[in-house]
């Protein structure tokens, strides 16, 4: 009895491969049982984002699984190029090691993000739900589960955010109490400043107004955040009930500046006000960054804390390594405890693989 | 067991609790909010504080306020008392991990440095008295710990200022939190001292013992305080202002009443 698997990700694989192979959630359960039928599999789970494809499987007879395995993707997805050079495949210890790295997000293409604990979750129940998993592999999957949210805790591989937009929502976390009674003002539209606006929103940011020279395009991003679009003519009068400015607009000049922000700060009683200026060039004054309650920071400032949150995950990556191989130990030793068992269980090869496998109950 | 072991060993218990915050600091690297292990040795640190003051109260057959080392271990300990109380509400991360060697501070100042003599106490009989110096006492504990959220709040303020941050920045709470706990124990300390001065004056009409340096001082600290209390009342000064003040005020109010306590004037 062997573990293994099988699979493909963002490093091995174009996008163009990667979309070629990727299972509808829906169909997950289904795509899983018929595998386990053509690819001599007893137990098996899918896992598919748009950044991977990995099949994990048991077998007992590792010589002729991989290849078994192989031929069923290109049959299922009518391939007509082989995929062979993008995918790789793992066995025992090292499938262990693999799938602990993937739920750490060690192996995501964004280090240490936590979304791909979910969708492996996902991929897990899916398959247990199918009756494609057993005593091996569910095992395995909850042990890993566990073992993610220890080494989350434990390292800094999830600490501080990567992207631009989340620094910004990190730093108004650390200004603000809660963002929910917090006003967001959005001036100019873009990719950036739409994506750090989304980021707010998504942690709660309460109301969200849009200001933009082309009326269109604000009352479109006021839409899609929820929030309600101001004329741009309207923007300085609107100024004292906000709390957070995302400013990303094409002007030459900057259009907050110290001089016209003092007596504004006097009208919000110098309640604090958060700055975040993506445009280039600059909307806001650098001297408005030192006045008393205004907090600014700049497309550079946003970056620089995002790369040094990256360099610092990248530094956990041993720590959590370490931890992986101490926690894999005892499911590592509970495998080759219960290989004979597992022999024993799954001598009989899978009749029907849709029904259910009374003998698959962990 | 005597005082001395009493007080000791709540040294200690602070001592450990700080200790054992700033470890799982090092080694968990996700926000910590007040831990059971943190809470439990301060609140064993406050009973052994308590015990010590009810020995110390027995033995003289009234509230322990009779020289400034015990006043001071009073003050350390109403400290302790807001902490324990407001800690686990508010779910503070570090609240815990500054009040520890905050309180430690105290105690360790008081135990080595204080007057702790009987001699040269009049001791002045009235409930008045009593109520006088106990709620005075209490809204020292809520002053000290405004203290401490101030300094959490200058740390922290100042790394989002200078945009430079440590790994702590993600630690410490937010700005306007730390704001609104120092301005609701600003405010209620306040309130208690306005309490505390009124009874003062009480006494002052029925026992007629005046001691000139100390009711300056009680003015000057219920002057500061009122002052801290308007501005923010008015929203004419906001944040890191405020947060030097509640560290200034609690700074200077302690010195000095060191320093005047020094020369054998009542407590």
């Amino acid at each position: 009895m062997n573990l293994l698997v099988i699979g493909l990700n963002h490093r091995t694989a174009p996008v163009a491969v990667r979309e070629r192979l990727a299972c509808p959630p829906g169909k997950l359960g289904e795509i899983t049982c018929n595998l386990l039928g053509a690819a001599q599999l007893h137990e098996a789970a899918i896992v598919s984002t748009c950044n991977r494809v990995e099949i994990y499987g048991l077998t007992g007879q590792i010589s002729d699984a991989g290849a078994a395995i192989r031929r069923h993707l290109h049959q299922q997805h009518q391939l007509t190029e082989s995929i062979d050079p993008h995918l790789y495949e793992l066995r025992d210890r090292d499938c262990v090691q693999h799938l602990w790295e993937v739920v750490c997000g060690l192996d995501s293409m964004v280090l240490g993000e936590t979304e791909i604990l979910g969708q492996v979750k996902t991929a897990y129940q899916a398959a247990q739900t199918a009756g494609a998993t057993g005593m091996a592999l569910n095992r395995l999957f909850q042990k890993a589960f566990a073992g993610a949210k220890h080494i989350r805790t434990h390292t800094g591989i999830t600490r501080g955010s990567t992207s631009v937009g989340n620094v910004a929502v990190e730093l108004a976390e650390k200004i603000f109490r809660d963002l929910q009674p917090c006003t967001v003002m959005v001036l100019g539209t873009g990719e950036m400043s739409e994506l750090t606006a989304k980021a707010l929103r998504s942690r709660g940011a309460g109301t969200i107004m849009v200001c933009s020279r082309s009326q269109d395009r604000a009352e479109a991003l006021a839409g899609q955040l929820g929030g309600r679009a101001i004329s741009y003519a309207d923007w300085p009068a609107q100024f004292p009930v906000v709390d957070i400015v995302i400013s990303a607009t094409a002007a030459p000049q900057p259009i907050i500046t110290r001089e016209n922000l003092a007596p504004l700060m006097k009208l919000r009683r110098h309640r604090p006000l958060f700055l975040i200026d993506i445009a280039v060039p600059r909307d806001v004054e650098r001297a408005c960054g030192e006045m008393e309650n205004v907090y600014l920071y700049d497309i550079d400032d946003l970056s620089q804390i995002a790369e040094q949150n990256r360099a610092a995950r990248q530094s956990e990556i041993s720590v959590a390594q370490t931890l992986i191989t101490e926690h894999m130990a005892h499911y590592l030793q509970w495998f080759e405890t219960n290989r004979p068992n597992l022999e024993q269980r799954y001598r009989q090869p899978v009749a029907n693989p849709t029904i259910p496998n009374p003998l698959h109950a962990a | 067991m005597t005082d001395q072991t009493f007080i000791w060993s709540a040294a200690a218990c602070y001592a450990i609790s700080g200790i054992l915050t700033v470890d799982r600091l090092r080694r968990s690297k996700t926000s910590v909010t007040t831990h059971p292990i943190n809470y439990a040795t301060m609140l064993a640190g406050f009973v052994f504080h308590t015990l010590f003051l009810y020995s110390r109260g027995h033995t003289l057959q009234r509230c322990p306020l009779t020289n400034s080392f015990e006043t001071t271990v009073f003050i350390a300990w109403a400290a302790v008392l807001f902490y324990l109380l407001i800690g686990p509400s508010y779910r503070v991360s570090f609240l815990g991990a500054f009040t520890a060697p905050f309180v430690l501070a105290i105690l360790v100042i008081a135990l080595l440095v204080l007057n702790d003599s009987v001699a040269g106490v009049r001791l002045l009989r009235s409930p008045w008295v009593d109520f006088h110096a106990g709620i005075a006492i209490l809204s020292f504990g809520a002053f000290g710990l405004a203290g401490v959220t101030g300094l959490m709040y200058i740390i922290q303020e100042r790394q989002l200022k200078t945009r430079k941050l440590t790994s702590s920045f993600l630690l410490l709470p937010s700005i306007e939190q730390l704001d609104v706990i120092n301005a609701r124990l600003t405010l209620l300390g306040f309130v208690m001292l306005t309490a505390g001065m009124i009874g003062g004056m009480i006494s002052y009409r029925i026992i007629g013992h005046w001691d000139a340096p100390k009711i300056i001082w009680a003015v000057a600290v219920w002057l500061i305080y009122a002052s801290i209390t308007l501005a923010r009342q008015l929203g004419s000064v906001r944040g890191r202002k405020i947060a030097w003040a509640s560290v200034g005020a609690f700074a200077f109010a302690l010195v000095f009443y060191w320093v005047i306590s020094h020369g054998g004037g009542t407590p």
